[in-house]
């Protein structure tokens, strides 16, 4: 591993980190193994202790880590352990440790904690056999592999494990996706998540082979090394073209095509919304929370090998797809359902912020998200579980009375995914106060402006690293070295041109529609006058499903700037994202949490700090007495609002175009092999069983018998076995074989 | 006496097939096949410490050209052909190297549990005859082992006829409604086959220069003149070389099986009983990887380059085809017969790049697809016992109704799927990796379609599993008992197996096996600068 001297034992943080991950592995094999005699609750009660212990491990991991340097911190990574050979490169795991595995590890581990505990109570409100199978126990093996796997991907170190743990998520998502398989929209639902990965990973594989034949090294370090050696040494990944696209940018743009898929971005996001059909726990942990947020996470591990071009691609795709969701969001009458378009959108930002350079904001929007939308998931689960699985929004209303804590903390989720705070525009030097969204999202959308609007370019200002790091080769391999990465890459015609304004744009009207079509959903469930008295007096909350609520609410607030962003800075991997903005932003850096100079930050708090105000006021207009309003602006705009509840016809288009086609090409090819290929052989059978026949039957019965007629009644016996079709073929065939090779070697004896 | 060890892991078997006429009761004829085989498993694991990697250094395993490193060798001329300087030894040549030794502990392995899945003839349909099914069993690992350890090719192709003949009766005697059809089907492709190939083998005796012609296969790879003589010859005004791939290559292409070769597979299949099917789908097939990995490639290594891209493109068809028409089944047998063709498409595509990364994939996939087929086919037997059909459309909500068989199956398709963490993926990854980094034209937008099979097996696997295994219970199979101590002992070996190398694909596979692959490609490469300039050879730990 380029001469980098790692110590080959592990270090107590990566110990604490590995644990962290063995031990849901250790619950997933007992709950497989002997869940089913724990039974319930106990069976749920293990992968929670797992869990939590995890989490425990890794705010230890985190506490250790704060406390060391810069030295002690290169010093805490070991060597990794030779996993394979792959022709003749060795592919060996190790622990990515940096700053962003440990928070990252944190959040997840405490999201899943509260998700678990939540879950106990969900699943101990449903009965508990479908059809005779126990499924309490069932559930909690799920869970602890997918806490498993995924915490496998956050500290994997190399692409191949990343890769790995990425199916095994993957598996997971399918597994509880499809848990109430008894329902066939479950399982179909859990197929085409499946699948419509799999389109992602095929790209994502492609993207590996380019890694793999180009830099020769899949690990995370390695490869961006061996990027950055290229790129100096203009080596073939940037020499190279395909249609107009230099390779390295393939490159990048192909292992994207994987967080396309598991981020359920534009266009393979059909399958986030069908896979509301798990339990609500799983939406909320796997479908909102985690999982889905790997592909940002891997965007943001490999995005030291995005070229400008690959960049822009990324950026392309998150403005897309956050829009198109965000419409959709705004007339979906399921509450998962808005949630989950709205997952999707939140996705789409993240992206966005990954394309144009704003990689800390998008990891510290994921963070945010993760507390935010857990709390909201885990909010609708109540009123679903407490509604008796009613989901439609049009049913509810006046939920408040009967779930306060849930009506609030879901408030609290509503405030932080609109960006909610008071921004400081009239005070430019104070602190301003706002939850995580507020934070995070603005981050994002201020680094867009000022890669659209700012001062020529931001990264011609960077004071880039590159020097220094291969100058001394010897000093790290990890992310930190990764900064070498070529972000600016000149022999990129797009390299310092400013972003296309639309990419502002179109993001700063969503920023818009967020908060009313969040309000609205939350609206429509808890406030005005209960529409379906059936749902109405079931309402109520149970107290293990509303303390995860409480804490989480908390971690929203707390998520702030203040607490996660400074870790996330800190794993940052070009010291431009840092550099660049820090330059002429240090007196600004407390004005509105941005790294950005005050006119970014005046201008971008004048167009959307008030965003969430003008959104909520609309929603509230519209949604304040009921439906009647909102369903005679349906009417009125009829054919968007079936364009928007249709959801832009993509399964439609997805179903006669891919599915329909395979459907097609499998009959055209079964048919081809049963009336071509197999007619063919069985043609061929048929022909020799016909030339026995006439070897039997003409020659040997009618010549030979004829002539010779007085041995004609051994002959006729003979004759009589041939006729039947097998042996006779067999007979015949092995004479013709035997004949033949005695003529070749006959010939060949005397060739 | 050094050798002795694989004689009797090759004739052991036998040795109890006449000890299997001989027994009184059937009970006793069945308990003789299961110990017997289980022996001959034991004693092929004692082959291990000699590929074990502990307490050798790495050049004792990887170290030396192709053929010199064999273990367990017994060699003595069995006939001699022709006299003075023509006289040409027939060898009783056996041994094992990294390519053989995997393929025998896969050989015992599946064989002791097909034996296992044989323990219930008296319930199947055709019943009678438990003495002879067990016979020609043993009589058929015999064959098998024999193949895979052969290093003469004319004790090749002896054991490649022993092994066809029982075949034949155990599909045409214990198989399903249409056994005849099937097994003559089976019987006919092979033999032709094996009629061409023995083309191949008196062309190579008499197209060796005097004095050296030999039928030791290693001998005709490494011995310079052999190689210079079939380089430069014609046969029947053709290139001779190409002529005897070509002939070798259909022989091989039949047991692979290779479209448009393959269509005796599904019917073979679907009407052998569930221990057939586990292992034809198990070894057979796995002896045209062998065979060409042995034969066509070290022997005419000239030909490899210019065989590339045909066979990677009838590796493309195989997969993609494969996997649309498994798409199109509806009897459960039969999408696993043809996603068995899907899978061994990636080995064809990895043998034609004949890079170390495409060997050791290909290699790979033929093993974990030896334990993951074999694994679905006992799957399938074990509903068909207990339904009588194998109509998938006509399944549903399995899993309920038998949630450990469920479970196991999970496991099984998955593996099928390849799954990262099992055994099916790492195969496909390598071959796939591998056919993108190749040095030709054609590999990248040949990887770009393979890859797209990863999607059509997902598919059809999964669409599978939701109409079999998911959705609500159905009244007339309520009543299914779960999966007997019988069946659970032979999944979950299987299981695990598949778990194992999925894993640790390097301890449990790899480490045997890369250094003969190398060697391989190191004797083809002599013959194609292509091959050397694509991803050079494998570091050698």
């Amino acid at each position: 591993m380029v001469g980098i001297a790692h110590p080959t034992s592990m270090s107590n943080i990566e110990q604490l980190l590995v644990a962290g991950v063995l031990i849901p592995l250790a619950s997933f094999l007992i709950l497989a193994l002997c869940g089913y005699r724990l039974g319930k609750p106990l069976a749920g009660w293990v992968a929670v202790l797992a869990i939590a212990s995890s989490c425990v491990l890794s705010a230890a991991a985190l506490v250790k880590w704060h406390g060391l340097d810069e030295a002690g911190r290169l010093a805490a990574r070991s060597a990794p352990v030779l996993w394979a050979y792959l022709g003749s490169v060795p592919l060996a795991f190790g622990v990515n440790l940096d700053s962003l595995t440990l928070i990252m590890f944190f959040m997840v581990t405490l999201v899943s904690t509260c998700i678990f505990v939540f879950s106990v109570g969900y699943m101990a409100g449903h009965s508990d056999e479908i059809d005779g199978l126990s499924k309490f126990h069932r559930f909690f093996t799920y869970l602890s592999l997918f806490g498993f796997s995924m915490l496998l991907l956050l500290i994997a170190d190399n692409l191949l494990l990343l890769f790995i743990s990425w199916e095994l998520v993957g598996l997971c998502s399918y597994l509880l996706i499809g848990f109430y398989f008894h329902k066939k929209s479950a399982s179909t639902a859990a197929i085409k998540a499946f699948v419509t990965n799999r389109v992602g990973d095929c790209g994502f594989i492609i993207g590996l082979g380019m890694a793999y034949l180009y830099l020769g090294d899949l690990s995370l370090s390695g490869a961006a090394q061996a990027f950055a050696g290229q790129w100096q040494t203009h080596g073939p990944l940037f020499s190279q073209t395909f249609l107009g696209l230099n390779l390295a940018t393939w490159m990048g743009i192909l292992l994207f095509c994987g967080a396309i898929g598991k981020s359920a971005q534009f266009p393979l996001h059909v399958w986030l919304p069908d896979a509301m059909e798990g339990p609500t726990p799983v939406s909320a942990l796997i479908h909102a929370a985690t999982m889905v947020a790997a592909g940002v996470y891997l965007t943001a591990r490999i995005f030291v090998l995005l070229t400008p071009e690959a960049q822009l691609f990324v950026a392309v795709i998150g403005c897309i797809t956050l829009t198109l969701a965000a419409l959709v969001a705004m007339v979906q009458t399921d509450i998962k359902k808005v949630l989950a378009y709205s997952t999707i959108s939140q996705l789409g930002y993240m992206m966005l912020g990954m394309g144009v350079g704003a990689w800390i904001a998008a990891l510290f929007h994921l963070l945010t998200h993760a507390f935010f939308k857990a709390l909201m998931f885990l909010g609708s689960g109540q009123v679903i579980e407490g509604c008796h699985h009613e989901q439609d929004m049009r049913k509810m209303g006046g939920l408040w009375r009967k779930m306060p804590v849930t009506c609030g903390t879901f408030l609290v989720g509503v405030l932080a995914i609109a960006g909610a705070g008071i921004p400081a525009i009239w005070m430019p030097n104070h602190t301003p106060f706002g939850l995580g969204g507020y934070f995070s999202k603005d981050e994002i959308l201020a680094v867009a402006y000022h890669r659209v609007y700012g001062e020529e370019n931001v990264a011609a200002d960077a004071p880039v690293g590159r020097g220094e790091a291969e100058a001394s080769p010897h000093t790290g391999n990890t992310a930190v070295v990764a900064g070498a990465a070529p972000i600016q890459n000149p022999k990129s015609k797009i390299q310092n041109a400013a972003l296309p304004p639309w990419l502002f744009w179109i993001p700063i009207i969503i920023a818009y529609i967020t908060p009313f079509y969040m309000l609205r959903a939350w609206w429509l469930t808890f406030m005005g006058k209960p529409r379906d008295h059936h749902v109405y007096d079931h309402a109520h909350e149970s107290p293990l499903m509303y303390l995860p609520l409480v804490v989480l609410a908390l971690g929203t607030f707390f998520s702030s700037y203040y607490l996660f962003r400074p870790l996330v800075a800190d794993a940052a991997p070009t010291p431009f994202l840092t550099a660049a903005f820090d330059g002429e932003a240090t007196e600004a850096a407390d004005a509105h949490g941005l790294l950005i100079g005050h006119t970014t930050h005046a201008a971008l708090a004048r167009i959307v700090g008030g965003a969430f105000v003008v959104g909520f006021f609309v929603a509230w207009v519209l949604y304040r007495r009921g439906l009647g309003l909102a369903e005679k602006l349906a009417t009125a705009l009829r054919p968007v609002h079936v364009l928007l509840s249709h959801k832009f016809f993509f399964d439609e288009f997805y179903g006669l175009v891919f599915v329909g086609g395979t459907m097609v090409l499998k009959a055209v090819s079964y048919a081809f092999d049963k009336y071509v290929v197999d007619a063919l052989v069985n043609l061929s059978a048929l022909v020799t069983e016909r030339l026995s026949w006439i070897s039997g039957t003409i020659l040997d019965q009618g010549v030979v018998d004829g002539a010779v007629n007085g041995v004609g009644r051994g002959t006729w016996s003979l004759g009589g076995l041939a006729r039947s079709p097998q042996v006779g073929r067999i007979r015949n065939y092995i004479l013709f074989a035997a004949g033949s090779v005695a003529v070749v070697v006959l010939w060949m004896a005397f060739a | 006496m050094e050798g002795n060890l694989l004689n009797w892991i090759i004739f052991l078997p036998t040795i109890a097939a006449v000890l299997c006429l001989i027994v009184p009761s059937n009970r006793a004829v069945k308990v003789i096949a299961i110990l017997a085989s289980g022996v001959t498993l034991a004693l092929s694991l004692g082959l291990f410490p000699h590929f074990a990697w502990w307490g050798q250094d790495a050049a004792g395993i990887f170290g030396g050209a192709y053929g010199q490193k064999l273990y367990e060798v017994t060699k003595f001329t069995w006939i001699t052909l022709g006299e003075g300087d023509n006289a040409t030894p027939i060898q009783y040549y056996v041994g094992v190297d990294g390519l053989s030794f995997p393929l025998v502990i896969l050989t015992t392995v599946i064989s002791f549990l097909a034996a296992l899945a044989s323990w219930n003839i008296e319930h199947w349909k055709v019943n009678h005859g438990v003495r002879g099914y067990f016979c020609l069993f043993l009589l058929l690992e015999t064959g098998m082992l024999g193949v895979f350890c052969a290093l003469d090719f004319f004790l090749f192709y002896i054991f490649w006829e022993v092994m066809l003949l029982p075949m034949y009766f155990l599909i045409g005697v214990w198989g399903g409604p249409r056994k005849e059809y099937a097994a003559i089907k089976f019987f006919i492709y092979t033999l032709v086959g094996s009629v061409l190939m023995l083309v191949a083998l008196l062309a190579f005796y008499f197209y060796a220069p005097v004095g050296h012609r030999t039928f030791d296969l290693l001998k005709m790879a490494t011995d310079p003149e052999i190689q210079q003589a079939f380089g430069s010859a014609t046969f029947l005004g053709w290139r001779f070389a190409p002529f005897m791939f070509i002939l070798l290559y259909v022989g091989f292409a039949i047991k692979i099986p290779v479209f448009p070769f393959h269509t005796w597979l599904p019917d073979a299949h679907v009407e052998a009983p569930t221990p057939i099917s586990m292992i034809l789908a198990g070894v057979l097939l796995k002896m045209g990887a062998y065979g060409l990995l042995r034969i066509s490639y070290p022997v005419l290594p000239m030909v490899g380059p210019e065989a590339a891209w045909p066979l990677a493109v009838l590796g493309l068809i195989n997969i993609i085809y494969g996997a649309l028409c498994a798409m199109a089944q509806t009897d459960f047998k039969r999408l696993v017969a043809y996603s068995s063709i899907s899978h061994m498409g990636y080995v064809l595509l990895g043998i034609a790049i004949m890079t170390p990364a495409g060997l050791q994939g290909a290699m790979f996939q033929v093993i974990a697809h030896g334990i993951s087929s074999p694994m679905c086919f006992f799957l399938v037997g074990v509903i068909y016992d207990r339904a009588h059909h194998r109509d998938i459309n006509r399944f549903g909500g399995l899993w309920l109704t038998m949630p450990v068989y469920g479970s196991l199956a999970t496991v099984g398709f998955f593996a099928s799927l390849g799954l990262p963490g099992l055994c099916g993926f790492i195969g496909e990854f390598w071959v796939l990796i591998a056919t993108f980094s190749a040095n030709f034209a054609w590999a990248k937008p040949a990887a770009v379609l393979a890859a797209t099979g990863v999607i059509l097996t997902a598919g059809y696997i999964l669409w599978m599993i939701q109409r079999v295994y998911l959705g609500k219970q159905r009244e007339e199979y309520k009543g299914f008992p779960e999966v007997s101590f019988r069946e659970v002992a032979i999944l979950v070996p299987l299981a695990v197996l598949a778990l194992v190398l999925g894993i640790l694909p390097e301890q449990s596979l790899f480490r045997f096996m890369n250094g003969t692959l190398n060697q391989i490609t190191d004797l083809c490469a002599r013959h194609g600068d292509m091959l050397t300039a694509a991803v050079g050879t494998f570091a050698r730990p």
